[in-house]
């Protein structure tokens, strides 16, 4: 048995000796005179006192007085008992669900392990301990708050599942934090197998940090790439396989274009943290290249990719602004842009003709530049290659009317607050789609390899960007910009969610054929469901998209398990049977109240 | 005089009822053992030379033919120690123990001087001047003269043991021993087996007041023994009156048992009792008088 606060044991000499004192003060007691003093019992009980002093005399309510103090500065020393286990009286369990989770060195899996080692510790919990599970997900999530309900967090254990995506632990570790860090005691179990991103900014607060690492072994192969190139001899498909283990390993590669096998070949001996590649003709034609790895390794969800061709089916974006989060936010959402920003548009980029590295080239208030990308939104600022002519501005606009054009399509504009407009003429290319009192609102233009949009007003002179029709003008206008018309095709990473610009659901048929019904929020259909590799496939709107997800992550598919970690700038080993301290004050304070229960008794009995 | 009128009457023709015969000194109203001239027939026995011829059973010389005297339970008076407890532990009670024995003296003593019996009153406590035997009713006023000349019982010395054992130390006549007394002394059993080896039947008669019997006391006292100043410190708690109570129950019951021993009687009354009362429950009730 430890104290925590073993100080407290110091009181025990001033308060007993002042309890001592009190009892060598004497009774001053009342004459009588009697008859006969043989009769009366020659015991004298000394429970008062009011004048000094006598000798000590054993006295049964001073022994029960020391006993009380003594359980009572015991009680406040806080006696802990030493216990192995998992659980304490207040315990956080965050479970890894990412994908190394789900590597298979540890029968069944390491996800499954955990879940078990966390089911025993539920059981093995004392009736007044509390448990908390959290989910360490794409998206950390409480599973079951702190309660003392074996039953419930057992049950709320069960919905926990593994993913194919990369986990958040360390939002999942401050998530654990912000419930029990304020406790003294508390206990934030890690289960996992370590092999996630470093965790900066995270206290464990008055909380302990347990990390039970689960996995042995890390032989692992993954497809790390896979993509087609332009070359001179025509389209070029080019795969690579990477391996993360320790060991050399090999594996059999398998080339899919459009569901069929276009390649299958067995790959050398890749020795440890080393790569192997594979480049064929890409079919003419083909827009959906997958490969798939059969290596005897442990973990199967990075041995897919896949590469779909079709032009709109990704979007490179360069946004030139100043700093514009909400744009950067509405850009993000679209699954298929991949979003690069900067201040100024590159050299590289000037002009017209040629190839270009980003399909739109999105001006935020930066005057518009004339750009190699085929397609170019602008926002308040007139450029010498904008499709309309700067007048001037004025402030607080009305706004007028609106085409009913794809570009608007579930955007009302009617009461967005405009403090600034620029008053602009559309050019004779021009084509005029929203109007304010002050001129042309949304101006597009078009050409043969060329589309543009202009907004006249910049979004933060606006409150547009608090608007729901924000989001859906972006996606409808990138839609416009890459050809008019959105792709069939999504390829996306596992767990990480992506929108839909639309006010109806839609459905979302699993790889495994189960399928899930899907809720539009606003005018945007938010799809989080994505955590297994595999094809889905989404019905919204009548039309139907095929959306691939794969890992592709070299962190996830780095299945190492890490025995020692860098969580909140401390170093955390990996601890299989942790010690738990248990409180044991309140037996301790049971027995007080029993000791000065037995005292006020004697004292009631005595007087 | 202590008794009221209506208290004599109660008493008229009452005589001390002995369990033993004793003998007198002077021709009185009571049997004795010793066979003697009285008209009370005892028993015969042989005639022996110079016995007087007059109680001769004539009849039986006639038929038998020997000479049988006629032998008579001479009629002598009793010896009636009238013994008042005077410590000092006689003064409590409402009205006091004192009081209480002084009255029921002087009905015993009444009784006494009405059946012939010599009354021999002696205070126990402060020594006193030895009273002579008062017989016959027309000493009862200075009977009760003895018994209500004051005493200060408050400064007593001598405790009730060891005036008791100077009792059956002395040279006094064998006979009852009426004993008034709070018998409030831890050797009085002992004094009182004394007493009985001496010859004399006792007639313990124990007062002690309601306050001695119950005692509702409480807090933290220092009790003073009014006899021998002795203190004892007590918290008046349940445990202390109970254990009180439980022995002075064991002491009156080692005094009742000491009486019986040696042949006596023994009675308990409270000090606010009345005399016709002690009378009926106890005087009459246990044979003490008839």
């Amino acid at each position: 048995m430890t104290f925590q606060a073993p100080a407290a044991l110091l009181w025990f000499l001033p308060f007993g000796g002042a309890i001592l004192v009190l009892y060598l003060l004497k009774m001053r007691r009342r004459d009588l005179k009697v008859p006969a003093t043989f009769l009366w019992p020659d015991r004298v009980e000394e429970i008062r006192a009011n004048t000094l002093f006598q000798k000590l005399k054993p006295n049964w309510l001073l022994f029960l007085q020391l006993l009380a103090l003594m359980a009572i500065l015991l009680a406040i020393a806080k006696p802990q008992t030493q216990q192995k286990g998992l659980v304490g009286e207040v315990t956080v369990f965050v479970i890894d669900t990412s994908a190394s989770m789900s590597a298979t060195d540890v029968k069944p899996s390491r996800f499954f392990e955990a879940k078990r080692l966390t089911q025993e510790a539920i059981r093995s919990a004392k009736p007044s301990d509390r448990v908390a599970i959290i989910e360490a997900g794409p998206t950390p999530r409480v599973v079951s708050p702190l309660s003392s309900d074996p039953a419930r967090q057992l049950a709320s254990l069960e919905t926990v599942q593994p993913t194919d995506a990369e986990g958040q632990v360390g939002e999942a570790l401050r998530l654990a934090s912000a419930l029990v860090g304020g406790i003294d005691g508390a206990r934030i179990v890690l289960m996992s197998d370590g092999d996630f991103e470093k965790v900066s900014n995270f206290s464990k607060g008055k909380a302990a940090l347990v990390y039970r690492c689960i996995g042995e072994m890390d032989d692992n192969l993954s497809v790390s790439a896979l993509g087609t190139a332009e070359t001179t001899s025509g389209r070029q498909l080019f795969c690579g396989i990477k391996n993360h283990g320790s060991h050399a390993n090999a594996g059999t590669l398998s080339l899919f274009a459009d569901g069929k096998v276009i390649d299958s070949v067995k790959s050398p001996m890749i020795a440890p943290n080393g790569q192997w590649g594979r480049t064929i003709q890409a079919p003419a034609g083909a827009r959906v290249f997958e490969a798939k790895l059969d290596a005897p390794d442990f973990l199967k969800s990075d041995n897919y990719a896949v590469a779909i061709t079709d032009p709109n089916a990704a979007l490179r974006v360069l946004l030139i602004s100043k700093g514009n989060l909400f744009l950067e936010r509405a850009l993000a959402l679209d699954p298929r842009v991949t979003l690069d920003k900067a201040t100024e548009v590159p050299a590289t980029e000037l002009g017209s003709g040629g190839a270009s590295q980003y399909d739109v080239v999105v001006f935020d208030g930066i005057p518009e530049q004339l750009v190699k990308s085929r397609g170019v939104l602008t926002f308040g600022a007139v450029g010498m290659s904008s499709p309309v002519t700067a007048k001037g501005s004025a402030a607080k606009p009305k706004f007028v009317s609106a085409e009913k054009k794809a570009l608007l399509e579930s955007v009302n504009l009617q009461p967005v607050f405009i403090d600034r407009q620029t008053i602009v003429a559309p050019k004779p290319n021009g084509e005029v789609l929203a109007l304010t009192s002050v001129g042309p609102l949304v101006v597009t233009a078009q050409e043969p390899g060329k589309r543009q949009i202009f907004v006249s007003f910049e979004p933060m002179n606006s409150d547009f960007p608090l608007q729901i029709g924000f989001p859906i003008f972006v996606a409808n206008a990138l839609d416009f910009l890459a050809g008019g018309a959105s792709s069939a095709l999504l390829s996306v990473k596992t767990g990480q969610p992506f929108s839909l610009p639309t006010t109806s659901g839609g459905r979302l048929t699993m790889p495994n054929g189960e399928t899930r019904t899907l809720k539009s929020t606003g005018a945007t259909l938010v799809v989080r469901d994505t955590m297994m590799v595999g094809n889905y496939r989404l019905d919204v709107d009548g039309k139907s998209k095929k959306i691939y997800a794969t890992l592709r992550s070299d962190r996830a598919s780095n299945i190492r398990p890490e025995k020692g970690l860098d969580l909140g700038g401390g170093q955390v080993k990996a601890s299989a049977s942790p010690l738990r301290f248990a409180d044991f004050w309140r037996p301790i304070a049971l027995l007080c109240l029993m000791v000065l229960g037995a005292e006020w008794w004697l004292f009631a009995r005595k007087s | 005089m202590l008794l009221e009128p209506r208290e004599f009457r109660l008493l008229d023709g009452l005589r001390i009822n002995p369990r033993k015969s004793f003998g007198g000194k002077v021709r009185g109203e009571r049997l004795t053992t010793k066979k003697g001239i009285s008209i009370e027939f005892a028993d015969y026995r042989e005639y022996s030379e110079g016995d007087d011829l007059r109680h001769l059973d004539w009849n039986v010389l006639a038929r038998l033919d020997a000479p049988v005297m006629r032998t008579y339970r001479d009629e002598e008076d009793l010896a009636v120690h009238l013994l008042v407890d005077g410590s000092a532990s006689m003064a409590f009670g409402e009205p006091s123990k004192y009081v209480a024995a002084q009255k029921l003296a002087c009905a015993l003593g009444y009784i006494a001087l009405n059946g012939g019996d010599g009354v021999i009153p002696r205070n126990l406590g402060k020594r006193e001047a030895k009273f002579p035997t008062l017989r016959g009713r027309a000493n009862y006023p200075r009977l009760s003269a003895w018994v209500t000349q004051p005493r200060e019982i408050e400064t007593a010395a001598e405790g009730l043991a060891s005036s008791l054992r100077a009792f059956t130390a002395s040279s006094a006549r064998t006979g009852v021993v009426v004993l008034l007394s709070d018998g409030l002394d831890p050797e009085i059993p002992l004094a009182l087996r004394g007493l009985g080896g001496r010859g004399h039947e006792v007639l313990f008669l124990q007062i002690l007041s309601q306050p001695e019997m119950d005692p509702e006391l409480e807090g933290d006292l220092r009790l003073i023994d009014v006899e021998s100043n002795r203190t004892t410190e007590i918290t008046a708690n349940s445990y202390a009156l109970k254990e009180y109570r439980r022995r002075l129950a064991e002491h009156n019951k080692a005094i009742a048992d000491s009486i019986l021993r040696i042949g006596g009687r023994y009675a308990l009354v409270q000090s606010d009792v009345t005399v016709e009362k002690v009378l009926q429950s106890v005087w009459k009730r246990e044979g003490w008088v008839r």
